[in-house]
């Protein structure tokens, strides 16, 4: 069976930045010394600088009120709510292709291991419907996007 | 490269030199500095420009003077300091700034850039140190960066929430030369106000029957004290401040009521239990102010208006939140109400039943006058010095005292570390303030254990003359932590009884005028003595041993729970 959901409201924030080092020191100084409660934290870089997506377990209220604090610094050139996907890694028996698509869910087979994700309700949904034999959950996790850590 | 034809020799400006230039662009007349050997360069280069550099006897009191000129002019203060321990020395100084939004920029030279990272003589990463507690700060590796990072720093340092900007500039760089052929300041627009709250906070102040105006540091900042005074006298709402909020609207206004907070007055503090609306502005809910936040204004809708977004929600989650500049805010909130003023409802009878509450801190007060002690001292300075006082204070019972006692009817004239509460602040500040304005009385109020904690800028003071007055309220202890101990430790007093000089020996050390003064000798006599001296004076006021700040309101408790002097 699926691990059970955790039951927590996790907000997304993608942060671009540019610095460097200094700027993502800055970054991360901030969320321990604003004692942000962080869930997850993915780091990646393209040419346009550095992006950071931080899962925040947090009422959506405080996750604006931290948005607004993570604009602030000077190094950060965009900040704001970005999309979460849950992650499961799936053994199963069933045919599991059809049941995805009617999910909404991308996955795929890897060496008998089912990887599926998408939107954190869908997957929820997939899961349940195509019955299980073993999981393991790695989201949610804020959607990567090009030079995305994930 | 030489031009022959009017025999002037160009060369490209180092980037000591770009610092330079960039200070005075700015409009900076004053840096507080400790030269060392990783500024060298820049220290070179400025004789050669009109700056003003005032030379502390420590790093700390150079950021501390930096801090006390910006907070007393609204300009950006600035302090200079060496690498390693000049930087670090600096510390205190940027977190007391970073803590109540005071706008500086501080430099400090790095060891060359071959050098760093391999723990040389005197280096410390001082950007890693200085990153909680800096609005921002820029490590120069390039000479030709130096300018648009000069730019930056002021531009950050005074732009919507103030606060401090570190510039850390290696020793080569300084020394390096630079392609870039200007600096330009940049000048900020006013931040833009619109918001379809603003409508609705005019609506909620013209039909709250018992509301009340909490002003903070933030209408000094934003040179809003005008509006706040419309404000008030167009709605008839009574004004309390914070602190920091002291001298935003004169004490003598019939709306003002006084300060909240842990050591604010009682009655203001019960207002703020019974108001049904809090128009907070310029002020972020402190926890000195607020205690049990839970407990705090329970039947008050809140207006908070905040230039910092990340204000709003932070510890009260407010009815109407307006991410805004206090001033443009205000005026905009002004467009929004009817002319008239508005006396009407139950906001007549409020001001009368809050003018009831007030008459025993009235009395207390009047009858405290002829006993020797800080109500006796807070009056006779007020006496002498007159109505363009700046006031400096240090961290402590006197703090609390002079901000309970004294009457501040000048705008921005009560200076003092609100939000670090740093021991030793004001005697170097107030150097800042003196500077700023050298023709109006500036003084001093602090504590035996402060004063002592930069008591070496006297030699500063006596070489530049200012004319500071100190006042210390020496009772022999750390006061405001012995106090603690006798509330809530049981009066284990550890390690609280405290020491000093003689100050009269020692002012005379120093080369300044000092006297003691103690129970039964003319108080009034001693601070008009002091006011008359050319030069700075020092008055040693030994005072109860055993004087407590009421009423006191224990941290995070509620107003339910205020200590307040017996009898009262």
């Amino acid at each position: 069976m699926p691990e059970s959901a955790t039951g927590v409201a996790l907000n997304t924030i993608e942060v671009r930045f540019t610095g460097g080092m200094l700027a993502l020191n800055r970054l991360l100084m901030t969320l321990q010394n604003k004692r942000m409660p962080v869930a997850g934290f993915t780091l990646g870089s393209d040419s346009d600088g550095m992006r950071a997506t931080i899962l925040l377990d947090c009422p959506p209220e405080s996750a604006l009120r931290y948005t607004a604090l993570i604009s602030a610094l000077e190094d950060v050139r965009e900040a704001g709510p970005a999309e979460t996907i849950e992650v499961a890694l799936i053994e199963t028996s069933r045919d599991w292709r059809e049941l995805a698509e009617q999910w909404g869910v991308e996955a795929h087979e890897d060496d008998g291991t089912v990887v599926a994700s998408g939107e954190p309700d869908k997957v929820e949904a997939f899961l349940a419907a195509v019955g299980v034999e073993d999981a393991v959950r790695v989201g949610p996790l804020a959607r990567p996007k090009s030079g995305g850590g994930i | 490269m030489e031009n022959t034809a009017f025999n002037i020799e160009y060369k490209p400006r180092t980037g000591s030199e770009a610092m330079c230039e960039a200070l005075l662009d700015e409009g900076v007349e004053y840096l507080f500095g400790y030269p060392g050997g990783a500024i060298m360069p820049f220290y070179h280069a400025l004789p050669d420009y009109p700056l003003k550099h005032i030379l502390t006897r420590h790093e700390q009191a150079a950021a501390h003077a930096a801090d006390g000129y910006a907070r007393a002019t609204g300009r950006v203060g600035v302090c200079v300091a060496t690498s390693g321990p000049g930087a670090t020395n600096l510390v205190t100084g940027l977190a007391t700034a970073q803590m109540d939004s005071v706008p500086l920029v501080a430099i400090t030279g790095q060891v060359g850039r071959p050098a760093m990272g391999k723990d040389s003589f005197q280096e410390t990463n001082v950007m890693g140190m200085t990153l909680p507690f800096t609005k921002h700060s820029f490590l120069v590796e390039d000479p030709d960066e130096l300018y648009p990072a000069m730019r930056r720093a002021f531009e950050i340092a005074r732009s919507g929430r103030p606060g401090p900007v570190l510039v850390d500039v290696p020793k080569d760089v300084q020394f390096g030369a630079t392609n870039d052929n200007g600096y330009r300041r940049l000048r900020e627009a006013p931040p833009p106000v619109e918001s379809p709250g603003l409508e609705r906070a005019a609506m909620l102040l013209r039909n709250a029957k018992r509301p009340l105006i909490l002003a903070g540091h933030g209408v000094t900042l934003g040179g809003a004290e005008m509006e706040l005074r419309l404000l008030a006298e167009r709605t008839g709402i009574p004004v309390v401040t914070t602190l920091l909020g002291i001298s935003a609207f004169p004490d003598d206004h019939p709306l003002y009521l006084g300060w909240p907070g842990m050591h604010g007055q009682a009655s203001v503090n019960r207002a703020i239990d019974r108001s049904d609306l809090l128009f907070a502005v310029g002020m972020r809910f402190d926890d000195r102010i607020t205690g049990a936040a839970h407990k705090f204004a329970p039947g008050a809708k809140i207006i908070h208006i905040d230039i910092d977004p990340s204000e709003l929600g932070k510890v009260i989650k407010p009815t109407v939140g307006i991410a805004a500049d206090a001033k443009a805010a205000m005026r905009s909130i002004l467009g929004h109400l009817d002319n008239a003023p508005h006396e009407g409802g139950g906001c007549k009878q409020w001001r009368e039943e809050l003018a009831k509450s007030q008459e025993p801190e009235r009395r207390r007060k009047e009858s405290a006058r002829d006993e020797y002690g800080p109500i006796q001292v807070m009056e006779a300075i007020k006496a002498a010095a007159g109505s363009d006082l700046r006031l400096v204070t240090d961290v402590g019972q006197h703090q609390m005292w002079a901000a309970q006692f004294f009457e501040f009817t000048k705008a921005n004239s009560h200076i003092t570390s609100g939000g670090l509460g740093t021991m030793g602040f004001a005697l170097p500040a107030a150097m800042g303030v003196a500077f700023a304005y050298p023709e109006d009385p500036v003084w001093v109020i602090a504590g035996d254990g402060g004063i002592q904690m930069n008591i070496q800028e006297l030699a500063t003071i006596r070489d530049f003359g200012l004319n500071i007055k100190v006042a210390v309220l020496n009772n022999g202890y750390l006061g405001m932590v012995r106090q603690w101990q006798q509330f809530f430790h049981n009066r284990r007093y550890s390690e609280t009884p405290i020491t000093g000089p003689d100050y009269e020996q020692l002012t005379a050390a120093y080369g300044v005028a000092g006297r003691t003064v103690r129970e039964g000798d003319d108080v009034e006599a001693a601070v008009r003595w002091a006011q008359e001296q050319d030069g700075c004076t020092i008055l040693d006021f030994h005072i109860d041993p055993e004087a407590n700040v009421y009423p006191m309101i224990p941290s995070g408790m509620s107003v339910n729970e205020m200590i307040e002097e017996d009898g009262a």
